[in-house]
């Protein structure tokens, strides 16, 4: 398959840990955020992609 | 993004987080967040993907641009994905319909025994499926 990965995952499949670094405005600081604390903190997540910064969403 | 931030109280409520990815670093979504006026109110998570890891593991990594697809994810606190949208680069989405479709699993999470019909909104009717709802879906509705 071209342009996108081919093997992703399905509704129903649990998701493998992530980690990213992050940006939180609301404390004007820099962080990271993982799946595993999420779930830990009894979170449900919500992941919303976009393409690029400084572009019109 | 900005009707992300109108709305990211209702998503604290219903006891989720919510983090916006892009393949950018966190110094350029500081950078954005803090020179785009529609942002100004922005409180989530922005979180940078630059090689593209967890975008590929959602299959919405488009390997010849480097960049994400407007994809949109749902997992629960077990962790196990729940619901998946995906829009091309040019089409936006409706905060609205995530909403919706969030607070319909935690509502579906909660009562193992009922389903949300289509269109169902928080406090509406639901079903609970049986045998003795075959066919009578619409009585089952009233």
């Amino acid at each position: 398959m071209e342009g996108t990965d081919c093997c992703a995952l399905q509704l129903g499949q649990t998701v493998p840990d992530f980690t990213m670094e992050t940006f939180d405005p609301g404390k004007f600081g820099f962080g990271t955020v993982s799946l595993e604390a999420l779930k830990k903190a009894g979170k449900w997540t919500v992941l919303f992609f976009y393409p690029a910064d400084f572009t019109f969403v | 993004m900005a009707d992300l931030a109108d709305r990211h109280e209702q998503f604290i409520e219903a006891g989720a987080e919510l983090i916006t990815v892009s393949t950018d670093t966190q110094f350029v979504h500081l950078a954005w967040q803090r020179d785009e006026k529609l942002l100004e109110k922005a409180k989530f998570t922005m979180a940078a993907d630059p090689t593209g890891t967890v975008s590929r593991l959602f299959g919405v990594y488009d390997e010849s641009k480097g960049l994400a697809l407007r994809g949109t994810f749902v997992i629960n606190p077990e962790g196990v994905l729940l619901a998946s949208e995906v829009n091309f680069f040019n089409i936006g989405r409706n905060v609205d319909e995530l909403l919706r479709k969030l607070k319909a699993n935690i509502y579906a999470a909660k009562h193992s025994d009922e389903a949300c019909p289509a269109r169902w909104a928080e406090g509406e009717k639901t079903l609970k499926p049986g045998a003795e709802m075959v066919g009578k879906v619409y009585e089952a509705l009233q």
